[in-house]
């Protein structure tokens, strides 16, 4: 009896975790991206505890993220593993959500449960030559993880977080296997490059059927089935309220190729190191599956029959594809200061690759008469470019080392695009750490606080999804390290 | 120092927790997507014995959803419409031949034969409908009853077309179904039937008692409300402001006699009330030449119909107070009614007065024309302007009045005729004649 249009806004993700991934899920980076957007730039204790600033540094495992021909420099084996905590506080205060919704007195929350999340990275090198060095790191650079759920789906429509038909829950791990060879151009320089293979997990949930939006295009469908003789639009916006609120869930991965380089000059006293660090843009092709569920007891339900919605938007194959973008690094150190180093970074993100997310579902209309689910959906979120700036230091007394930092980071999420995916902004952050070594062996602890500007955002378009307002975010980091050396020191 | 004080404390004098909820007020939004009405005759429509597509197109919520430009789908009915009128003798029920009739009006479709019913109405007003019918009533099967036309009347409207699809589906209740509509914004015009019954039947024992009218309106309005929804409600309207109930001096307005005649005549006095069957019958016989004595029920004594106006103001009293705990917007519709019959009003150069054949009441003198329809749209809208800092257009009451015939209804006699000689039977079986002036 009635033709539904389409829905509007999915993300693809398939449902398939490779073996590796499964295995090294303790290796997901989670909580909100701590750099721009869903970059992640503590992957390491030691770099961390100096603000990220570690390019022209780089004199640990971590060297594979920082700048690869780091590991040049590091005789003998190392092993290292580290390991980070996130515990981030998002807070949304609507601007003019619908009337009568229930806001909390602190916002709605949009943080993880459980709220802390350990994400890992791993590292190892062998010294081959004296020239050659190869290596293999495991680390996550982009990762997401939000929650803005307050509600069961039964609840009332004013009790749930308004901005659910932009997104509910979003998560997104991709990890770099990364063999990395160093070669030492001169006793002071070496330049290294590192193959990857990335594997990548992407989940997003989100509300549909927004009455003020694509519910609205069932409604203009149906219109002359159930208000026969009134305006078309205006019996669309009624029809949609009749309409239940569903949920779409995406899950996909992908496996892709990266490539990391990196160059770093060593002074023989230290006076000023260098070093330029770039990893590639990925282009992430993901197959995987969206599912879809509908409340009950919706007012059209036995007028249309219950099975209408799901026969719409039936469980299915879906492909899509993003870019995360390329990263360029470049920074300089300085150890002339006896047991101090000073390091500054800028580091530069091409975000502008994350303009727009197509989605292709398997089920349209053309295969079957009843769905309507499109052929192609395309999410547009036109990041901008982005960039970082950090400083450390980095003060050694003994077995023991003292760091600190500071790192801004500009974020390429521009307002349109802000919301339960991306609640993002512009960030301060400080970072403190210390190590202490025992003879081969190097403990190292690090705190970040990361503040990002409270944003406030009024976009037009935005009106009818309820994203508008103010975010207020904080996040906790804290991390530790713990790296082998063997052989030579 | 002691000036900042001085200024503080005034300020703090001048707020009063009216002016609060007046700004609260103004700062409420009013979404208008979903605009449902609960009521009964006079918000459905009904005028001039019946209701029928041609009233229920001009009635008050429909001029005001025009307005608003809000779909407002209707649950309209073929000619000769349908619905018991109050005062006169109940029609039987009477189901059309096929090719003749549908009953349910369907709207037209661009492919001929292709019509089909709305699925769903937003004016949910039943003629004859009582509050607790909003609660307790629902669509029963078959969808013709012949011997209950009530329940005819609420098929066609609540039931109509579920009752006839070949699903199983909810019959709702009138508040059931305005709650399914998921509305943003409600009126309910619930009241008015329980007391013209009881003042038509001269019984004002039969207007429900204030608290169990509280109870089920409270129910009514907060079922709506919990939703979120924007609700208007509206005061009942006196029966006695209606021209069903004339005054002597009202009725000799309409039939030009002195009315000392009709107080000599029938023994009315200035506080009763005539009914337009007892109109019609003095009229009949001024034109007879022959006072008889009139029917029992065509005259509402003074005292009774106090009564009722008392028993009216106590239900009103119970709305308000309904309307200002659930946060519900008032009109006084009750108020506009007296204003009607003790001042009246000016529709460009046309009088409109509260009189049978006044212009604002049909011909079943107590459900308004299309004139009098607009009019209390016009004033529902000022209402929704002023609370929510809307600029809906009120209805140019001109072309209206114009096409409007109850602004044409006019007495038989023509002023230039010369007074009546009446005869009365007298006691002696002489006929007197008695000149007019």
């Amino acid at each position: 009896m009635f033709l539904f249009g389409p829905s509007k806004r999915f993300c693809p993700v398939s449902r398939f975790f490779p073996a590796m991934a499964i295995i090294l899920t303790c290796l997901y980076p989670m909580g909100q991206a701590r750099g721009s957007a869903f970059s992640i730039a503590e992957l390491g204790a030691r770099a961390a505890g100096m603000g990220t600033a570690f390019t022209a540094v780089a004199d640990d495992g971590s060297a594979m993220v920082y700048n690869p021909a780091g590991i040049a420099f590091q005789p003998g084996m190392r092993l290292q593993m580290d390991n980070l905590v996130v515990v981030g506080f998002f807070h949304f205060f609507p601007l003019a959500p619908p009337f009568g919704t229930v806001v909390p007195e602190k916002g709605f929350n949009g943080s993880i449960r459980p709220k802390f999340i350990a994400v890992g990275s791993m590292y190892a090198s062998q010294q081959i030559s004296d020239r050659l060095t190869v290596g293999f790191g495991v680390f996550a650079p982009f990762g997401l993880a939000d929650n803005f759920t307050n509600f069961n789906d039964s609840d009332p429509p004013l009790t749930k977080y308004p901005g659910r038909f932009a997104g509910t829950r979003a998560r997104l791990e991709s990890i770099w296997f990364q063999p990395t060879f160093a070669y030492r151009v001169t006793p002071n320089s070496s330049f290294a490059v590192g193959p990857a293979l990335v594997f990548t997990h992407l989940f997003l949930e989100q509300s549909i059927l927004n009455p003020l939006d694509d519910a609205l295009e069932f409604g203009r469908e149906a219109a002359n089935d159930v208000f026969p003789g009134v305006d078309k639009e205006l019996a669309a916006r009624s029809i949609a309220r009749l309409l239940p609120e569903g949920r779409a869930r995406i899950a996909g991965t992908s496996k892709s190729p990266g490539i990391s380089a990196g160059y770093l000059y060593k002074h023989p006293r230290g006076v000023i190191n260098l070093g330029l660090m770039y990893r590639s843009a990925v282009t992430h092709h993901l197959q995987g599956k969206a599912s879809f569920a509908f409340n009950k007891g919706y007012t059209l339900e036995s007028f249309v029959g219950a099975d209408l919605l799901p026969k719409a938007f039936p469980n299915q194959k879906i492909r899509g594809a993003f870019t995360t973008p390329a990263t360029y690094g470049f920074g300089l150190s300085t150890s002339a200061l006896g047991n101090t180093t000073l390091s500054a970074d800028f580091h530069f993100q091409d975000y502008r690759r994350f303009s727009s997310v197509p989605l292709n579902f398997s089920e349209t209309e053309a295969k079957n008469p009843d769905v309507r689910t499109p052929a192609e959906e395309r999410l547009i979120f036109d990041f901008r470019d982005s960039f970082q700036i950090a400083v450390g230091f980095e003060k050694r007394h003994g077995n023991m080392a003292l760091r600190g930092g500071y790192l801004y980071d500009r974020t390429p999420v521009v307002d349109k695009s802000v919301g339960p995916l991306f609640p993002d902004a512009n960030r301060h952050s400080a970072t403190v750490g210390l190590s202490m070594r025992a003879g081969n062996k190097e403990f190292t602890v690090f705190y970040e606080a990361m503040q990002m500007v409270n944003r406030t955002t009024n976009v037009a378009g935005n009106v009818k999804q309820f994203t508008n307002g103010e975010y207020r975010n904080f996040v906790h980091l804290a991390g530790m390290g713990l790296r082998f050396i063997l052989g030579p020191q | 120092m002691r000036k900042n004080l001085l200024a503080l404390i005034g300020l703090l004098l001048s707020w009063h927790p009216g002016l609060l909820s007046a700004q609260a007020q103004q700062t409420r939004k009013l979404d208008t997507t979903s605009f449902v009405v609960l009521g009964e005759g006079l918000a459905a429509g009904m005028a001039n014995y019946g209701l029928n597509e041609v009233v229920q197109r001009k009635s008050f919520p429909a001029q005001i959803a025009q307005q608003m430009n809000t779909a407002f789908p209707q649950p309209l009915i073929q000619g000769p419409g349908l619905g018991d009128v109050l005062g006169y003798p109940p029609s039987p029920v009477s189901l059309p031949n096929y090719l003749q009739g549908s009953v349910r009006v369907f709207p037209s479709q661009p492919v001929k034969n292709d019509e089909a019913p709305t699925l769903f109405v937003f004016n949910l007003s039943v003629p004859n409908f009582r509050l607790t019918d909003s609660l307790n009533r629902r669509p029963v099967s078959p969808l013709i009853h012949n011997d209950d036309s009530q329940q005819t009347a609420i098929n066609m409207i609540l039931g109509f077309p579920s009752l006839i699809l070949e699903r199983e589906v909810p019959l709702w209740t009138q508040l059931e179904y305005a709650r399914a509509m998921a509305p943003t914004m409600a009126l309910v015009e619930l009241g008015y039937f329980d007391v013209l019954a009881a003042a038509v039947a001269g019984n004002p024992g039969l207007i429900p008692d204030p608290a169990s009218f509280r109870a089920a309106y409270a129910t009514i309005v907060r079922g709506l409300r919990e939703l979120q929804t924007e609700v208007v409600v509206t005061t009942i309207p006196d029966p006695m402001d209606t021209a069903y109930f004339s005054s002597p001096a009202s009725a000799t307005r309409l039939m030009r006699v002195p009315d000392s005649v009709i107080a000599e005549f029938y023994g009315i006095n200035p506080q009763d009330f005539i009914t337009p069957k007892g109109l019609s019958a003095i009229g009949n016989q001024f034109i007879r030449r022959q006072i008889e004595p009139l029917p029992p029920d065509v005259i509402l004594r003074g005292a009774v119909g106090s009564d009722i106006s008392n028993r009216v103001r106590a239900l009103n009293a119970q709305i308000s107070a309904v309307a200002s705990e659930q946060g519900a917007v008032l009109y006084d519709l009750a108020g506009f009614f007296n204003r009607i019959r003790t001042t009246g009003l000016r529709v460009g150069s046309s009088a409109i007065t509260g009189d049978y054949f006044g212009g604002f009441y049909s011909l079943d003198g107590y459900y308004p024309g299309a004139t009098g329809q607009a009019l209390i749209a016009n004033e529902i809208l000022g209402l929704l302007n002023r609370t929510y800092g809307e600029s809906f257009p009120l209805l140019d009451l001109g072309p209206i009045l114009h096409e409007d015939a109850v602004s044409k209804f006019a007495p038989a006699r023509a002023p230039e005729e010369s007074p009546f000689e009446l005869q009365r039977p007298s006691s002696s079986g002489i006929e007197d004649e008695i000149a007019l002036p």
